[in-house]
């Protein structure tokens, strides 16, 4: 399964892409930004994309509704520091399927994308 | 600055180091002050603004930047100056974003963040171009020494430390 990870820090994608691997997930592309994972999502057959918040060019908020805008369901995990309740009902109302708040244990990236990916194929 | 703000953010260093560390950070005294008088060797700021406004800082010796950069990723002394940059800024993003949600209730509008920003070189200082205050908290770790630095006001207002 295809698995993108957006994330304007390269570190934090290298930390998410370890955690994945770990899990098993071999075939991860990366976007720095809402804009280029906009275009990903839309042009790649993606199994699931892991999701920042706060990035230059366009947020993953604005990202994730012009995701769901275009018709597409693949599943989105947003990765945030946005830990506020009212944040994390705004991401689930724009098509969110789960949610991360940094700071993460690598285990939580596996047990909520395969939760995740559990639910989509039911 | 009102002291018992600091309080969410060492919440969030301790969270961040044993979490994603591996390790526990400890913390000594706090003491206000205008500018960095400790200097360290890079620093990464970022903005809170909304229903509160200020700056977050993480201030490292490089060795201490370097070593956390390694624990996050795994890695032995092999990362770039380019990911010691991206590291402490993320780390940064980290601690404002953990702290800030413990300042809201739920039904108040969220603290927004802006992107972190990070300066580095020997012994600069970090100083605001009003008279507000930091608040600084020196920590040590098994990773080394590093502060956090905090100025902070709810609400949007700045009230003057003088």
């Amino acid at each position: 399964m295809k698995v993108l990870v957006v994330d304007d820090s390269a570190v934090m994608r290298k930390v998410i892409i370890g955690a994945l691997s770990q899990a098993g997930f071999n075939d991860i592309c990366q976007a720095a930004d809402g804009q280029e994972a906009v275009t990903k999502v839309m042009a790649g057959d993606y199994g699931i994309v892991l999701m920042d918040w706060n990035m230059p060019n366009m947020s993953g908020l604005d990202a994730l509704k012009a995701i769901r805008t275009n018709k597409s369901k693949v599943p989105i995990i947003m990765v945030t520091t946005e830990a506020e309740k009212s944040r994390i009902i705004d991401a689930l109302k724009a098509g969110a399927n789960n949610y991360i708040i940094k700071p993460f244990k690598p285990e939580t990236i596996a047990s909520k994308v395969g939760e995740v990916l559990a639910k989509a194929s039911v | 600055m009102k002291v018992e703000f600091i309080n969410p953010f060492i919440e969030s260093v301790h969270k961040l180091f044993t979490t994603m560390l591996g390790c526990e950070a400890k913390r000594a005294d706090a003491k206000l002050t205008r500018v960095s008088d400790n200097p360290r060797q890079i620093t990464a700021l970022i903005g809170l603004s909304g229903t509160a406004r200020g700056t977050v800082a993480l201030s490292f010796p490089m060795e201490t930047a370097v070593a956390m950069a390694n624990r996050l990723l795994g890695a032995d002394n092999t990362v770039s100056d380019d990911s010691v940059s991206d590291a402490v800024g993320e780390l940064v993003n980290i601690v404002a974003g953990g702290a800030k949600a413990m300042f809201c209730t739920e039904s108040s509008v969220p603290i927004d963040l802006s992107l972190p920003n990070v300066i580095r070189g020997e012994r600069h200082t970090v100083e605001f171009p009003s008279d507000a205050m930091w608040l600084d908290v020196p920590f040590t770790s098994d990773l080394g020494p590093f502060n956090l630095r905090v100025a902070f006001e709810m609400n949007g207002r700045k009230r003057r430390d003088n």
